[in-house]
């Protein structure tokens, strides 16, 4: 009985940092209709900043203080995201889709490129959290303390980010400026200013994700392709552009992968992308996408 | 076939070993070091410079085994350059490639080394998907290579059988397998039940096949309960930990290695994994010595792909190795891995190859002349001896694991010196002359040579 619970964390674990992935993808989409590719490398750069912040510059800081620092990675994320809107995707807004995708793929490995020359192609650990946290005994199982913290700000990033979409005045701008475009910006919406903060937004989250699971994993290059590639498997299985949609496809991978891993090793890597074929099929915009 | 045999016999008869045996040195053999004065070469000597097409993972997350690869090569090109470079004359010059582009482009980059650069020799590579394809094409174009790594049975076994260009320093992969269930049989020889976690490629998938034939040879009482089969370059290894501790076996194998290896043995830390079962590991140590912390639970079968620890031979034992050690750690401020000691050595063989035809012909050796002195070819590095077989171009030294262990000299684990493991690579690799097999020569030798050990 307590794997089952050891289970459900796990799942649970992974559609966290998922959701933070994928929602920002999804937001950003769903604002500025721009798939952007770079969109991993923000969620490696923000495992990066985390890991060095903590694992490497400040190592010897009290706990508390490491603590405090963990987000240092979403904030670089985010800062990064804010220099990077205006400067090299603005001006292709207006052009065919196919110029935003070749930009942001081109920043994808710029941006990898970057973090190697930083940080070196070993793996950077910031292992202090994850460790001073200890273990959780279940039942006859061990967990450690540090996944359930991840949970729990991936459901408070979750809440917030809802709230902070469908509750505020800002929201309403963001809203309006997802649904047309050229009307909010009639009616007096500053639709720049509006691009840059959810652009900033998205990128605050991918950072977030990167910085949150770097205690108990690790920064290493290649992060950023994976965590985009699970981040689009996220988005078709719940729509691109819908909020909801990555939560629930986050949650629907999470629950399958753990799933997979445990029922059927061999297709562990398979069985994602069956789902996602599937959606595909079934509900080409995703379950959570508008039909055109 | 062989009567009943034990375990403990079986295990004399292939030598494994916890006592470290330096081996008889045997005459003609080389060694990897630039220690002695160079004789003056024949003939005359072009003072063009040698250059050298590096391919290796610079980029992505298999940097990780191919940065220490390339220097491997550059501290090698620099003892030799200190010298005046091959015969006294030519210099060597690297160039990179990176072999993160993946197999196409990457067979595409081999041709235009060769034919728009102009390169003299090609070396490197990490992974065993890329050997197969590059070494058919290193054949086409009359390249001379030594692959550093990417090390699968197949390359040899299947995609160039009888190769003419194309050698290979580092171990055979199938040996990796088969040494980690030997340091299993001779330290748990009573474990029952044995879980997998590999990498969902090729090697992960021949440490699982080679472990699971020597182990059916040797522990036939033992079971597999649970395999869990992880992406490459993952991070995230919970279910698969939650999977294995819900198996409760008695031992853990895994060939997870790199970034990879540093994520699963933090969280294995934290679910409690290493002090439910014992674990045995292909490649613990073996990526980046440094990257493993000393929180890394002591006793751990700590793999080293078979192949070279820098803490082996320790102190001046084996002088190759301290110098190598001493030099490698001025120049990088770090400790090699095996990659660098399997490029370093690959650029001595080719020293000692080409000082070898000069002697014989004068003057700057062809391609012929240098091949002929690296078939057969015994060099000591600063990992051993390493012969190079004639019929099939492979490198062979002796197998090396051993188990994690924190000294005070090192702020990461090595491997305890007191309880090295070395096993002689004749007995664990199929021998010349033993047809193709599937799914690897040296997998059908043991299952059709090795007797199944009847009690302990």
């Amino acid at each position: 009985m307590d794997i089952f619970f050891i289970h459900v964390f796990n799942a649970l674990l992974y559609a966290s940092v998922l959701f933070l992935i994928a929602g920002g993808l999804s937001l950003i989409y769903g604002v500025m209709r721009i798939v952007n590719l770079a969109h991993g490398s923000l969620y490696a750069f923000g495992a990066y900043v985390t890991a060095w912040v903590v694992g490497q510059w400040l190592a010897g800081a009290p706990v508390p203080v490491l603590f405090l620092l963990l987000p240092a990675g979403a904030v670089a994320a985010a800062l990064l995201g804010a220099v990077l809107e205006p400067t090299l995707l603005r001006p292709f807004y207006r052009r065919a889709e196919e110029y935003q995708l070749l930009v942001t793929f081109g920043l994808l490995m710029l941006l990898e490129d970057l973090m190697r020359f930083f940080w070196g192609p070993y793996p950077l650990t910031a292992t202090s959290l994850f460790e001073t946290m200890g273990s959780l005994t279940v039942g006859g199982s061990v967990y450690p303390r540090y996944n359930l913290l991840v949970i729990v700000i991936g459901v408070v990033a979750a809440f917030l980010l809802w709230a902070f979409v469908y509750k505020t005045r800002f929201g309403v701008v963001l809203r309006a400026t997802s649904q047309d475009m050229r009307r909010a910006s009639a009616m007096g919406v500053n639709v720049n200013r509006v691009y840059v903060q959810a652009f900033t937004i998205g990128c605050f989250m991918a950072g977030l994700g990167g910085a949150i699971v770097v205690p108990s994993q690790s920064a290493v290059l290649g992060m950023a392709v994976d965590a985009l590639v699970l981040a689009f498997v996220v988005v078709v299985i719940g729509g691109l552009g819908s909020l909801e949609g990555a939560l629930f496809g986050a949650l629907i991978v999470g629950v399958v992968r753990e799933i997979g891993v445990s029922m059927f090793p061999e297709i562990e890597l398979a069985i994602l992308y069956l789902i996602a074929v599937f959606v595909l099929l079934v509900r080409p915009a995703g379950l959570f996408g508008k039909t055109a | 076939m062989p009567g009943p045999v034990s375990r403990r016999e079986l295990l004399a008869q292939l030598g494994v070993t916890t006592a470290a045996t330096l081996g008889a040195s045997a005459a003609g053999i080389g060694f990897a070091g630039v220690a002695r004065a160079q004789e003056k070469p024949k003939g005359n000597i072009p003072d063009k410079p040698f250059r050298i097409g590096h391919m290796t993972f610079f980029t992505g997350p298999g940097a990780v085994l191919g940065e220490p690869m390339y220097k491997g090569n550059l501290l090698a090109a620099d003892e030799i350059n200190a010298q005046g470079g091959l015969l006294g004359k030519r210099k060597i010059e690297v160039l990179k490639a990176d072999e993160a582009a993946g197999t196409d482009a990457n067979v595409k980059e081999m041709r235009r080394l060769k034919l728009s650069e102009k390169i003299d020799m090609f070396m490197g590579i990490t992974s065993s998907g890329n050997t197969p394809a590059l070494g058919p094409a290193a054949e086409e174009l009359k390249l001379l290579t030594i692959f550093v790594d990417g090390c699968t049975d197949f390359l040899f076994d299947k995609a160039v059988p009888n190769p003419r260009y194309v050698f290979r320093i580092t171990n055979i992969q199938s040996a990796d397998g088969s040494t980690c269930a030997l340091a299993v049989a001779m330290t748990w020889p009573d474990v029952k039940k044995v879980a997998h976690i590999h990498p969902d490629y090729a090697y992960g998938r021949n440490c699982h096949q080679h472990f699971s034939i020597v182990s059916q040879k040797l522990m036939p009482g033992a079971q597999n309960v649970s395999e869990a089969w992880p992406k490459l370059f993952s991070t995230d290894f919970t279910p698969h930990i939650t999977k294995t501790l819900a198996a409760k076996p008695d031992l853990l194998v895994t060939s997870v290695w790199g970034g990879d290896y540093i994520s699963f043995y933090k969280q294995a830390l934290q679910h409690g994994l290493f002090g439910k079962m014992k674990v045995a590991t292909t490649l613990a140590l073996g990526t980046a010595p440094q990257a493993v912390g000393k929180d890394h639970p002591e006793g751990v079968i700590a793999g080293v792909h078979a192949n070279y620890h820098f803490s082996y031979p320790a102190g001046n034992r084996w002088p190759l190795n301290k110098t190598f050690v001493e030099k490698y750690y001025a120049k990088f401020n770090e400790y090699p891995n095996f990659q660098a000691e399997g490029a370093y050595t690959a650029t001595h063989v080719l020293r000692t190859a080409v000082e070898k035809a000069n002697k014989l012909s004068g003057g700057w050796p062809d391609d012929e002349a240098i091949i002929s002195q690296i078939e057969g070819m015994m060099i000591a590095g600063p990992g051993g001896y390493v012969y190079i077989r004639p019929d099939n171009h492979q490198g062979y030294k002796d197998a090396i694991t051993g188990f994690s262990k924190n000294v005070p000299e090192y702020p990461f684990p090595i491997l305890d010196p007191a309880r090295i493991i070395t096993i002689p690579i004749r007995n664990i690799t199929a021998p010349p002359g033993w047809p193709k097999g599937e799914p690897t020569s040296t997998y059908t030798w043991i299952d059709q040579t090795w007797p199944t050990v009847k009690h302990a």
